[in-house]
């Protein structure tokens, strides 16, 4: 017995000892996967799992599957979205009905949403909570609802009833907006929630079918709707607005023409980015009218982004198969590499 | 000009096979009471394999069952007892058709057959055509076939057979077939039931099969009077009706509820003598699926299609020529959530012609030819041939041009984020294969290489706008070898059965180079059987390679070796009731294995089975 304990202490004493050794370095890093981008993955239709892809910032090392790898457990189908806090990344899985959150460096798990989601789209955290975007059952039209998760717990605390097809969800304060893109059907307004009371204060009105919106540095929300399509048979123009955040009024509106119709709202440099047909698009905040020419063109992406300079597009390919994410100079417009992440690259995001 | 072109080989078709109708004499009651004749006489150039009753009754409860142990078909599987699709030699799922009793019943909306909505063991035989068949059989038929054919008999007989069977997971399952026979009557019924839990263990995981019950009910009905020497009216009926949930995957819960109902009618009359058959065949086929998203609400969507066909055949030999014409009318219509009402009318004129020399070769010319209201179509042909080199030794080749049409949903589909395209071409598919099979009293051994290329698979993408569509995108080329070894060996009081197939595929995307997901290079059944005395031991074992997921070939499922073993015992009971009883071990090796990612196959089950001879 005594033998067998001395040993184990020795044991002990040599991890202890190696491990001391490794946590000499200077200043420690928050993980493998601090500074850099992730891109979600949504994975196969159907069966299968989403994966989240990490390239370093200098884009010369990229690690597919990390969650697996870090966890070795699958993400589930559909990985939607990532949203962020300060330490936390929060990924959504909407097939699974489930909120997979990890240490957004380590991605080592800290726990997960399990109950009480119903196709969830989109989170954010903003006054100590997590509001998710559901759809609720797609087949009815009434019980699309918010949800407010408890990060302490990850259990669910209420639930906001809205409109239909609550899809993107920002926050600025102690409010957070959220877009109605209306699911597999079309709406077109902006619910913003007032998180100390945690009730829908006010719906504004935008251009159809919401797709992506942000806030630039004065604290002006814009909203871009891609209008109906065509399939409706009430094909309505793609509009994008300008809502101040004091009064959660319209301020501008620009519409595009019927048949355009716009996605992938992004803000970089003072400048609006906007993908249309085969183009990017750029307008300055200050500008007074949509842009006739393209800043980019023959150019399709599954899903962009721009930072620092760079636009971050990516190529889904045959939607079965590993995608690309594409990185651009936005000055000198030339592609400047390809990479290789995982099947329908849905989201970037900068960690 | 196109059509007057199309008609005039339709008359040519007439034309030439009238010319030789000669007068009459003695019956050929065996080849009208056939149902696919045309798989007798027209089938030269192919490998046939006829999966004979005692195969039927070890693997039942589906089609997939018993074609997944008894061929080398790749089945991609949603789980067990759910959706089923196939590859054969390397096709896709929409490339192999279905053929009931002549008339080819995959679905007008998909383009496919699920084959876990057909329950075998109530037709009579199962035949598994591989290769083209596309003059013979239409579209589809691409990778090979699958005829349901059900037997006639004019003589005295009265059979019943009535079938008890439980398993695991609560799967229960009835069936009872009865037929009546004299000179010139014949009526048969049968009903098969299955119901079950399919709450089996996810092998590896705490988890179960959540939502994969489901409960399948066949009917069947035919019948045939001989009014002369020369006449004969037949009809056939078939219906079924599957209720299923859809079960979930490793990743995702599901609540899912599908219903189907398919009913095939087929009334034909033949009026015959000694140099040539005339059939004349109406038929009605009707499907209908209600997809129910959460089956805890009464929302769902749906989708029907009614065919109706008349087909003219006209059968004529002399000497050593056979020539057959046919004519076919064939109208569908097609309505559901999303696809508003669409219809199509297609006429055909199929003309085949065997030419046997003395010297034990002969040859077969085949051609086909559509007119059709809503897509373009191509002229098919086959010619095939086959040489009796010797009494044991034989050599057949083929070569065939063959298509599959877009299906309704390709060009009518109307929904959230997809539009069907009337733009779409059939998918068209040049191929050739040659075989040999050397045959002793005691074993057979085959071997057939093939080579198939298909231009313009249809494939549904996202256009500039994001809408989903159907669009002719993809070019494929297919070849391999199948190889066949069958022994049978009997004793006095005991006997040996041993059939082993081989497959080797390779099914290459021509732009990427690339090997196409859901397709296994390698693939082989083996089963043995044997008897002694009252006793029978059988086992049946399936081994597939690893198959790629994704359409780079990145991503995969490892191969596997899946066995059952059955014991049989057979007593004679009092008035002459024969009765056998059996218990089957599934998955005897307790393997985890997929055919179909993230959704696991059963672990080891049993089924316990009574089968009573009347």
């Amino acid at each position: 017995m005594k033998i067998k304990q001395a040993l184990l202490s020795a044991f002990a004493f040599v991890i202890l000892f190696t491990s001391c050794n490794n946590d000499d370095s200077p200043k420690l890093p928050l993980g493998d996967y601090e500074n850099g981008i992730l891109v979600s993955n949504e994975g196969p239709f159907g069966n299968g799992t989403g994966t989240i892809s990490f390239i370093s910032k200098d884009s010369s090392v990229v690690h597919n599957t990390i969650y697996k790898l870090e966890n070795a457990e699958d993400l589930g189908n559909i990985v939607q979205s990532i949203g962020f806090d300060e330490s936390r990344a929060y990924i959504v899985a909407n097939n699974s009905q489930k909120i997979s959150i990890v240490n957004r460096y380590t991605f080592k798990k800290l726990g997960a949403v399990t109950e009480g989601l119903a196709n969830p789209r989109y989170f954010v955290v903003a006054n100590g909570k997590g509001y998710v975007t559901n759809w609720g059952d797609t087949a009815d039209s009434t019980d699309d609802y918010v949800a407010i998760i408890n990060l302490e717990t990850y259990q669910l605390d209420g639930k906001i009833s809205v409109v239909l097809g609550p899809e993107r969800i920002v926050v600025k304060g102690n409010k957070v907006y959220v877009a109605h893109k209306g699911a597999y059907g079309q709406n077109n307004v902006i619910s913003v929630i007032n998180t100390d009371t945690d009730t829908v204060e006010k719906t504004i009105t935008v251009g159809d079918v919401p797709n992506s919106m942000l806030f630039d540095a004065s604290g002006s929300l814009w909203v871009l709707a891609g209008g109906k399509p065509s399939y409706t048979k009430d094909e309505t123009k793609g509009v994008l607005t300008k809502i101040n955040t004091s009064s959660n009024t319209v301020d501008a509106t620009f519409e595009f023409a019927t048949t355009e119709h716009p996605k992938h709202l992004s803000l970089g440099n003072n400048e609006l980015y906007y993908a249309l047909g085969s183009g990017v698009y750029k307008m300055a905040l200050s500008g007074d009218a949509l842009p006739t020419t393209a800043h980019l063109s023959d150019v399709s992406f599954y899903t962009m982004t721009v930072s620092e300079g760079k636009l971050y597009g990516t190529d889904a390919k045959d939607y079965a198969s590993k995608g690309d994410l594409n990185i651009y100079d936005l000055t000198t417009k030339k592609k400047t590499k390809t990479l290789s992440v995982g099947i329908i690259p849905g989201g970037i995001y900068f960690n | 000009m196109r059509h007057s072109k199309n008609i005039l080989f339709v008359l040519l078709v007439i034309y030439a096979v009238q010319l030789r109708a000669q007068k009459d004499s003695a019956i050929v009651l065996d080849e009208v009471i056939l149902s696919d004749a045309k798989l007798l006489h027209f089938s030269n150039g192919k490998r046939i394999t006829v999966l004979s009753d005692s195969i039927l009754q070890r693997n039942n409860a589906s089609l997939t069952d018993l074609l997944k142990y008894n061929s080398t078909i790749y089945f991609k599987e949603y789980g067990y007892g759910m959706t089923s699709t196939v590859s054969f030699r390397g096709t896709n799922s929409s490339q192999t058709a279905v053929i009931w009793n002549g008339i080819n019943v995959n679905s007008q909306l998909t383009g496919q057959t699920d084959f876990n909505t057909i329950m075998p063991q109530n037709f009579g035989s199962v035949v598994v055509r591989s290769g083209g068949g596309g003059v013979q059989y239409g579209s589809g038929a691409v990778g090979g076939t699958i005829h349901l054919k059900d037997k006639f008999s004019f003589q005295n007989h009265f059979n019943t057979n009535v079938g008890l069977s439980y398993g695991s997971y609560n799967t229960k399952r009835y069936n009872y077939n009865a037929s009546k026979g004299s000179k010139n009557t014949y009526a048969s019924i049968g009903a098969d039931y299955i119901v079950s839990d399919n709450d089996y263990k996810y092998l590896g995981t705490d988890r179960k099969n959540e939502n994969g019950n489901f409960e399948n009910i066949s009917i069947r009905a035919n019948g045939g009077y001989l009014l002369n020497k020369f006449n004969l009216i037949k009809f056939y009926h078939t219906t079924f009706v599957g209720d299923r949930n859809f079960s979930g995957t490793l990743t995702a819960p599901s609540d899912d509820t599908y219903k189907v109902l398919n009913s095939r009618n087929l009334v034909e009359w033949s009026n015959f003598n000694t140099h040539r058959i005339t059939r004349l065949k109406f038929a009605y086929l009707f499907e209908k699926y209600n997809y129910f998203p959460n089956k805890n609400r009464s929302e769902f969507s749906f989708g029907n299609t009614k065919n109706f066909i008349i087909n003219y055949d006209y059968k004529y030999s002399f000497d050593a020529i056979t020539l057959n014409g046919i004519l076919e009318f064939n109208t569908v219509k097609a309505e559901g959530e999303s696809i508003q009402e669409a219809k199509r009318d297609q006429f055909s004129g199929t003309l085949l012609f065997l030419h046997t020399l003395n010297n034990g070769f002969s040859y077969g010319v085949n051609l086909r030819k559509e007119i059709v209201s809503d897509y373009k179509s191509p002229f098919l042909i086959s010619v095939d041939g086959k040489y009796k080199i010797s009494s044991d030794y034989t050599i057949n080749l083929n070569v065939s041009k063959n298509y599959r049409i877009p299906t309704f949903n390709d060009l009518y589909w109307i929904g959230a984020g997809a539009r069907g395209n009337k733009d779409v071409l059939p998918e068209s598919s040049w191929q050739a294969e040659i075989g040999q099979t050397l045959e002793s009293k005691k074993f057979t051994l085959g071997t057939t290489v093939y080579y198939i290329i298909s231009n313009d698979l249809i494939s549904w993408r996202p256009d500039d706008k994001g809408i989903w569509r159907a669009i002719n995108i993809k070019d494929v080329t297919n070849y391999g070898l199948e190889a066949t070894f069958e022994f049978t060996h009997n004793w006095s009081n005991s006997s040996l059965k041993w059939n082993n197939q081989y497959a080797f595929v390779r099914s290459v995307d021509n732009e990427t180079k690339k090997q196409l997901i859901y397709v296994p290079k390698h693939n082989v059944t083996s089963g043995i059987g044997y008897q002694y005395k009252k006793w029978e031991v059988y086992k049946q074992l399936l081994f597939t390679s690893s198959i790629y997921t994704t359409t780079d070939n990145s991503e995969k499922l490892s191969g596997y070796v899946v066995a059952n073993l059955g014991v049989n015992r057979s007593f004679n009971l009092k008035n002459a009731i024969n009765c056998v009883a059996s218990i089957q071990i599934n998955n005897l090796f307790n393997k985890n294995y997929q055919n179909v990612a993230y959704r696991p196959m059963p672990n080891r089950n049993f089924t316990l089975k009574l089968i009573f001879k009347l």
